[in-house]
Order: structure tokens, then sequence, then C-alpha cells
């Protein structure tokens, strides 16, 4: 964000707007802690003021491990950037404000929805995304594979890994707390059955 | 030669087996036709209309073309054009990100005449409504009679007089409509397309850019859902072509954004019936007088079968298909069936209340005699009512006390589910022993990929993910689009066909070469084993070494006897109503469903609870919200159109019903069945609680107030 504070000179309309914009998502970063911007980086946003962005500008993401450099605008969320820059496809854009699920993806460890996460504002943050998930039989995606918790799949990925990032803080839940874990997402399709017993059966494989 | 019926001993042929690409799919792994960006790809963002009804006066693109990253604009409603409704598509711009082609959108000026537009029904109907088409809103079908419905009501024991609706829905696929076209050459497109028909999707994308259809490859190697409404390129991909044309080839991606996919992507009609249903003590019905209409947007489509499942001996019906300004009906799950199961188990169990008999004897005495659904109706209705405890739990309505009233209610329905008897499969087996399929079909999450090798591996003794079964390509040899639950039956019998003539013919070819020269009637395959006279003598792999260079192909027909048409199914419901907020909570639901033989009872399992968790949806949450005012939709989103999470989802129970002689039907389809009773049911078991029909759909809170309201004369 520093990097591109020199823009602010050439203030036009647009760039404030844009400006506005990545203070706005701020706003909505700060109220919910889901998104995990921590609150020594936010103070530090509030000493030094809003940073107004302008045009494309390189950003380097950590994604599964590896360094990923990217030429972004500010407003580009994180999702669109890891599927139309980085062809990291495993989380869709479904709904793309926050309502649907299927691009959950974990920053930092937290679950969040990628398509309401500005990718500048995921710079210097661990994503990781369900391509880096264990597969084996052990795993989340092994437990959907075999309850047959997916149809045309396009909801499982944002299952997946909501349902990882929920065995990860929680390894032992009840019926109800998957439930309530996966709440924040939605299958079409009605796989709701097998993706529930998936959640229960891969807690059990996860521990033995 | 062509097999008549499938093998009465089977290993893998209705049993469990789950899907073959559910890794791929669980590991973001499989490449859904909008994941793929092929090299140089540019993004396409649609301008559709905001409003319900204008003339474009003008429309002025060059501001946009000029703005960065700006490469090619179509523009698809012109001067002079009319746009009918809100999200109709008006142009499309191609850049080089998505964000660039979003802001040449916005910069693109329309001078819009704004006219007087009629987006909801109410609106359509009135007197001097603005006209939606020329020659009126109201289209009346020709109304059917049968014997002497007036006569009929008159003399039955007891009549109701209802009127009940449900409101238009949409599809809400999770991929949304589109695709990315690359023009490979002068004369060749190439398509990575999120469709239900990869054939209908290339004779759509030839002929609009006229090439022969041999030069278009559609690809749909996957895809995130269709439900009946995704059945050809669209103007969408139809414009991605001829944008990447006028591009110099580089491929142009077109998916539309959530908000115009509810608005122009499909939906359900709506349905409105006033019914008059007359019956005697007996339980018999005798006659029905129904007036019906129903609207499909600027399109026609919004008819919906009546009578439904019940012989009714005497009846009338008039139909009215009814324009608005909104987006067009396209075919969904179960097309006007779960509209007339609706209509006719609310109007048949409002009968049944007024004659004071059980729901459940009142539709087993309608049963059309002699109909060979009936049997299967009578046995599903005993199995149901044993699976949600009818007996123990059933109290008539208006026998209920207290603020919170438990309630049940059931439906049936029927399909006709047959495939079509000209696909093809081929297979073929090449020397290092791997076998593979191909055929233009594709799987939208129904399983087939997993149903085909299912079936070779059956026949050849190995395993399903030892086959390679390969779909979602124009080019491969015919297959069927899915619909209708016609794709299983469809496909099945070329493919089971295909492969027992390649193993003949690998029998031929190697039985010579095998110690003792034994006849081809001695050889068999089981366990990954090649066997003469019951005993392994090599590996299967080792069997087709000897096969030489040329792989072996054959290419599979239909042939009769493999598969059938029409299924029945009942499913009953459980509810806990809140007399004082009017919430409703599902505790249950029981799906009995016939459909022939399964051939993979794990992905059949799953399309019976998508099913019902679809009309559950449709029972309990979705409503298009137009604003008349307007003329706008105001939920073309995730979150206040409903849809069903992981808590909204009760118990669920489903058992196939497949005695012997189910079986011995051959292959029938599953995808629309399970989904067409659930509202109804629901619908039924909320009545049963609180003691007053709730006439309008969903059971939304505010819909049962307002039923409670109107029978204590409030509304
Ligand atoms: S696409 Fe992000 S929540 Fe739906
Ligand atoms: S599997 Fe299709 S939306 Fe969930």
């Amino acid at each position: 964000m520093r990097d591109n504070a020199s823009s602010s000179n050439s203030g036009n309309r647009r760039d404030f707007l844009r400006g506005s914009g990545v203070a706005a998502a701020t706003a909505v970063f700060t109220q919910t802690a889901q998104v995990g911007m921590d609150e020594a980086a936010a103070e530090a946003l509030a000493a030094q003021g809003v940073a107004v962005q302008s045009g494309s500008m390189k950003i380097t993401l950590q994604v599964n491990g590896q360094s990923m450099v990217s030429e972004v605008e500010p407003r580009s969320t994180l999702l669109d950037v890891l599927r139309h820059r980085l062809d990291v496809t495993g989380p869709k854009r479904v709904c793309d404000r926050s309502s649907c699920g299927a691009c959950t993806i974990l920053l930092n460890g937290q679950s969040i929805y990628s398509c309401t996460t500005l990718a500048v504002a995921a710079q210097g943050k661990e994503i990781r995304t369900l391509e880096s998930f264990d597969t084996g039989p052990k795993s989340v995606a092994h437990a959907f594979h075999q309850n047959d918790g997916l149809m045309c799949g396009y909801c499982t990925p944002g299952f997946v890994t909501a349902c990882q990032a929920l065995l990860e803080k929680n390894p032992n839940p009840t019926l109800e707390e998957v439930k309530k874990g996966l709440d924040g997402n939605i299958c079409r399709c009605g796989t709701y059955v097998g993706v529930v017993q998936a959640a229960l059966d891969a807690a059990k494989a996860i521990k033995v | 030669m062509a097999a008549n019926s499938w093998p009465e001993q089977t290993k893998l042929i209705n049993t469990r087996i789950p899907r073959l690409d559910g890794i791929a799919k669980a590991s973001g792994k499989a490449k859904y036709p909008s994941d793929e960006r092929p090299e140089g790809t540019l993004f396409g963002v649609i301008l559709y209309s905001p409003h319900p009804h204008a003339k474009i006066k003008s429309i002025d693109t060059t501001v946009a073309e000029k703005m960065a990253g700006v490469k090619a604009i179509e523009v698809i409603a012109g001067p002079g054009k009319f746009v009918r409704y809100h999200g109709d598509d008006i142009a499309i711009v191609a850049a080089e990100s998505e964000e660039q082609a979003l802001d040449a959108v916005r910069a693109i000026k329309v001078d819009y005449e704004l006219l007087p537009h009629a987006a909801t029904e109410e609106q359509a109907m009135a007197k001097n409504a603005p006209e939606v088409v020329r020659g009126g809103n109201v289209r009346k079908g020709r109304a059917q009679t049968t014997g002497k419905p007036d006569e009929a009501l008159q003399k039955a024991d007891a009549v109701i007089e209802a009127a009940y609706s449900v409101p238009v829905v949409t599809h809400v696929c999770l991929e949304t409509h589109g695709l990315t076209a690359r023009w490979d050459d002068k004369n060749h497109i190439t398509a990575w397309a999120s469709t239900q028909a990869v054939t209908a999707t290339a004779n759509e994308l030839a002929e609009s850019n006229e090439i022969p259809v041999s030069n278009v490859t559609v690809l749909t190697e996957v895809m995130g859902g269709g439900f009946g409404s995704k059945f050809g390129a669209d103007i969408w991909g139809t414009t991605a072509a001829r944008l990447s044309k006028k591009v110099g080839g580089r491929p142009v991606k077109i998916f539309l954004d959530r908000i115009q996919e509810h608005l122009a992507g499909g939906n359900r009609p709506s349905a409105s019936a006033k019914i008059k249903l007359a019956g005697n003590k007996d339980g018999k019905i005798t006659g029905m007088i129904a007036e019906t209409h129903g609207t499909g947007g600027v399109a026609r489509g919004a008819q919906f079968p009546l009578p439904y499942v019940y012989s009714i001996p005497n009846f009338k019906r008039e139909h009215s298909d009814v324009f608005v300004n909104g987006g067009n009906a396209r075919a969904m799950r179960a097309p006007g069936h779960p509209e007339g199961c609706i209509i006719m188990e609310s109007a048949i169990d409002d009968l049944a209340a007024k004659l004071g008999i059980d729901p459940l004897e009142i539709r087993k005495a309608n049963l059309a005699p002699g109909d060979f659904r009936t049997k299967i109706y009578l046995d599903e209705i005993a199995i149901g009512a044993d699976l949600i405890g009818w007996k123990q739990n059933y109290k008539p309505r208006g026998t209920q006390k207290g603020i919170i009233r438990r309630g049940f209610g059931l439906a049936l329905h029927q399909w006709g589910g047959g495939g079509a008897n000209d696909k093809q499969v081929s297979c073929t087996i090449s020397s290092d022993g791997t076998i593979e399929l191909k055929s233009a079909t594709q799987d939208i999450g129904t399983g087939i990929r997993t149903v085909l090798a299912i079936i070779a591996a059956e026949v050849f003794g190995l395993k399903p993910t030892d086959i390679k079964s390969n779909i979602g390509n124009s080019t491969f040899p015919p297959g069927q689009s899915s619909g209708g639950s016609t794709t299983t039956p469809s496909m099945s019998p070329p493919c089971y066909n295909a492969c027992l003539e390649a193993r003949d013919e690998l029998f031929k070819k190697i039985a010579p070469g095998l110690r003792g020269t034994p006849p081809v009637t001695d050889l068999s395959l089981a366990d990954g084993q090649l066997l003469v006279k019951g005993q392994p003598v090599m590996s299967f792999k080792d069997a087709c070494r000897k096969i030489g260079m040329n792989p072996i192909s054959t290419l599979g027909k239909s042939s009769p006897g493999l598969a059938s048409n029409g299924v029945g199914g009942v499913q009953f419901v459980d509810v806990t109503v809140d007399m004082e907020t009017g919430v409703v909570k599902l505790n249950k639901i029981v799906a009995v469903q016939d459909s022939g033989l399964i051939i993979d009872k794990m992905t059949w399992e799953s399309q019976v609870y998508g099913g019902v968790i679809g009309g559950l949806n449709y029972g309990m949450f979705e409503e298009r919200v137009v604003d008349p005012i307007s003329g706008r939709m105001l939920n073309p989103d995730m979150e206040l159109y409903q849809l069903a999470g992981a808590s909204d989802i009760p118990e669920i129970i489903v058992h196939a019903y497949e005695p012997p002689e189910q079986k011995q039907r051959g292959v029938i389809g599953i995808g629309e069945p399970p989904t067409i009773g659930t509202a109804a049911a629901i619908g039924n078991a909320v009545s049963n609680a609180i003691g007053v029909r709730v006439t309008h759909w969903p059971m939304t809170p505010m819909n049962v107030l307002n039923a409670l309201a109107a029978q204590e004369g409030k509304a």
C-alpha cells in the first residue's frame, strides 16, 4: 500500500473514489473479525491516513506457499486476482458478495470470503486455497468423495475449505457445530446430507 | 449382437460407487468452463437494461472504445431496438481485464425512451395494461373439457373452492451462464462452455457464425449446474465467438454476473389457480373445474399439467399464459410438474379435510385404475407412511391446539424419464489395456461419467476407475443433451452395447493364440483377469497385449429392452409451526422413489436428496420479488433470494423402490421426479398443522401469518 502512496498527488475523481473504496472495505474488515486484519495494522493505517491508490500496481501474494506476483488494481478482489490473473481457480465466484461461500479461502488461517477481500489487503499474509490441502485417505476431500458430498461440484471448493477451517479450529465438532460451521455456504444441487457426513467422517479420519 | 436385457448377476451395477471425478472436484483441481483462461483471454462484460421496458434512442460507445484495455465492443440492442425486461442485453465489451471491461460498460452512453411496463402479473392483466407483446398480455389456451364437470359439482357430497399460487423462481446455477470462445483460425471455434448440451451449443455457435458445425468444438469437462437453463450458446456465447473473431482470434470469456443470471438466465414460471373440486363421502373425486394462469416473462411456457396424477372423470380447465416485462422462462427441473403438483395436491387435501377423510385414503381412492403406476403408488404410499409414522402421528386438520403445532402431509408425483434411442458411445481397447469410452454427452452433476464407467467395468471385469470415461466434447459420437432425466436412459444402452461388442471382438482376436485355442464361448473376464472355462489364465492387461497394433474400437447403439420410462414417487413431510411467528420448521422428509434399474446407487441417492432439497427451497424460501413501480427484480442475489443452508436441512429419508419388476424395466432417469412433490407436501403439512390452507407459496412466516389472519377475517 505504502508503495503507491505517491499516486495520491495525481488525484482525480476516480482516484478518490477508488481510494475511498479501499477505506470502505477497511471499515468492513475491522468490523468483522473474520477477515483477519489484525488490530495493529488497522491502527497503523488509521494513523497514516487513507492511502489513495489508482491505476495498476504490482503486488506479491503468498499463495499455497509460493510467492506469486501480479499486476492488480486497488479495487481487484483477492478472488479475481487468484482466478483471473494467477489461475488459482479452486475458489469459485458465485454471488460475488459474501452470501454463498464458494470463494472461501484461508487467510492467515482464518476462513474468509475472497470475493469481498481486496487483493492489496492480502499482501504479506498467508493465503491457502484448497488446491494445497491433503487429498489422501485421511483428508477432507477424500471424505467428500466417499460420501458423495458433491454433484456439479461448483460449491464444493467452498465447502471443503470451510470444513478444513472448521476442523483446524475444532477437531471434534458435533453435528450442530458442523452445520453451523458450514452455514456460510450454499449448494444448489442439494448435497448437504453428504457434505455434513463428510465433515464428521473427516474429523474422525484426521484424528487416527 | 446388441443386448436386450441387463445381466441378472452384477458386481458393480446397482451398487454404491463414488463418482470418478470426486477428488478432482473436491481438491479444486477440476477445471470448469469458467476456470479456463486460454492464452490471451479477453474478458467480456455485458451491459444490460436497468429498465423493464424501453426503446433505445441512441447508443454511444466512442468513449468506451478508447478506454484502456478495451479491444472490441458488440452492440446487441442498437438504436430503435427495444429492451423488454430488467436484465435484457444491450452490448458487450471485451477488454484485457474484467475491471477495464466493467469501466467501459459504464462509459457506454445509452439514451432510453422509457416505456410503460407491466412487470407483475397484476399489472399485465389489468385493463389498459401496456402491451408486453403485440396482441395482448393474456393468451388464453383452448379450454379442455372431459365429461360433465358442472353436473358433477352439483351432485357431489362436497365441493371445495380455493385459490392457490406459487411465484416465479430462478435456477440459480452456481456457475453462471457463459463460455469462453476462441476463433482458432478463419473457420474454427473452440468453446469452453458451461452447458447441458455440448451438441446444441456447437450447432448454435456454427449457425450464428455461419461455419460448418464440424468446425466447432465445444468442451464441457465439468460444469457448475444447469437445472434446465443451459441448453445452448445463448446470445452471450455467440457474441463471445463474434468478438473473438473481431479481435483476431484472442479468446473471449463471457460469464454472466449473479444479477443478470437471475434476471436473464431463466426461471420457473409462476402458477395460479382457482379450483373447484368435488367428491363424495366414499372419497371418490367426481369433478374439477380449474382456471389457471402463470407467467414465463416475455415468453410463453407457463403451462403445467392439471389434473395431475389422479383420475378425475369430469373436468374443465382454462389456462392463460400471461406476458410480463420479465426475463423469459426456461425449462427448470421437471418443468410444469412441481406447479401442477402443488395445485392438485392442495386441492385434494382440502377436499379430504372437508369430507373428513384421511389424506392418504383419498389419494388411494383416486388413482387411475389399470394404470401401471397405481400399484407403484400404493406400495410407495405404504412404505412412506411407515417411514414417517403416519398412523401414530397424523391428526386431522383443525384438531391441533397450542402455539407450537405439528403437521404431516404428503404428495404424489410422476415423470417420464425415458431416453432417446439414437445416441452412441464408442469403446476403444488399446494394447496397453486402456479402455476408453467417448460420447458427446456431459455430466452436469448427475454422475453420468461414472455411470458409463460402471457399465464398462462390469463388462470387462475391471474397476470403474480403470475406465477412461470421456464425455463433454461435441466432436465425440452423438450423445444426449442432459434434460428431462433422459441422459442415463439414453446413454447406458449404447454404452453397454459398445462394451459388449468390444469385449467379443477382443475374445475373437486373442482366442486363436491361447493355449489349446479355446472357442470364444469359453472366455470370460472377471477381477482384472482373462478366464478360460472359468479359470484365470492371464491378466486383462496381458490379454490386451495380444491384440497388436490396432486397437479394438466399436460404436455402440441403443437397443430395446435396456431402458424404459414412466415413474411415480411419493413424499411425506413432518413440520412444526409456530402459530405466533408463522415460522415453519421442517422435522423430516421421506422420499420414496421408483426409477427402474439403478446403475449407481450412490449418485442416484444424491440425485434424490438434491431433488428433495430443490423442492424444499421451492416450498420454503424461493421467490423472485419484482417491484411494480420500477419494474425491477428486488432480490437478484443470494442473500434476499433465499436458499437453504446446512442448518435448514431436516432429516431426509430416501427410499429406493426397487422390487425385481422395477429392475427388469431397465434404466430410467432420476433427475426430475424427486424434486416435484416436496413443496406440495410441505404445504400440506403446514396446513395440517395450523388448521387452514396457506394458499401462497413459499411457506414463509408472512404467507403463513396471512393465511391465519385471513381465517380470522383480518386479511
Ligand atoms: S462468491 Fe464470495 S461469498 Fe459468494
Ligand atoms: S454441488 Fe452443485 S452447487 Fe453444490
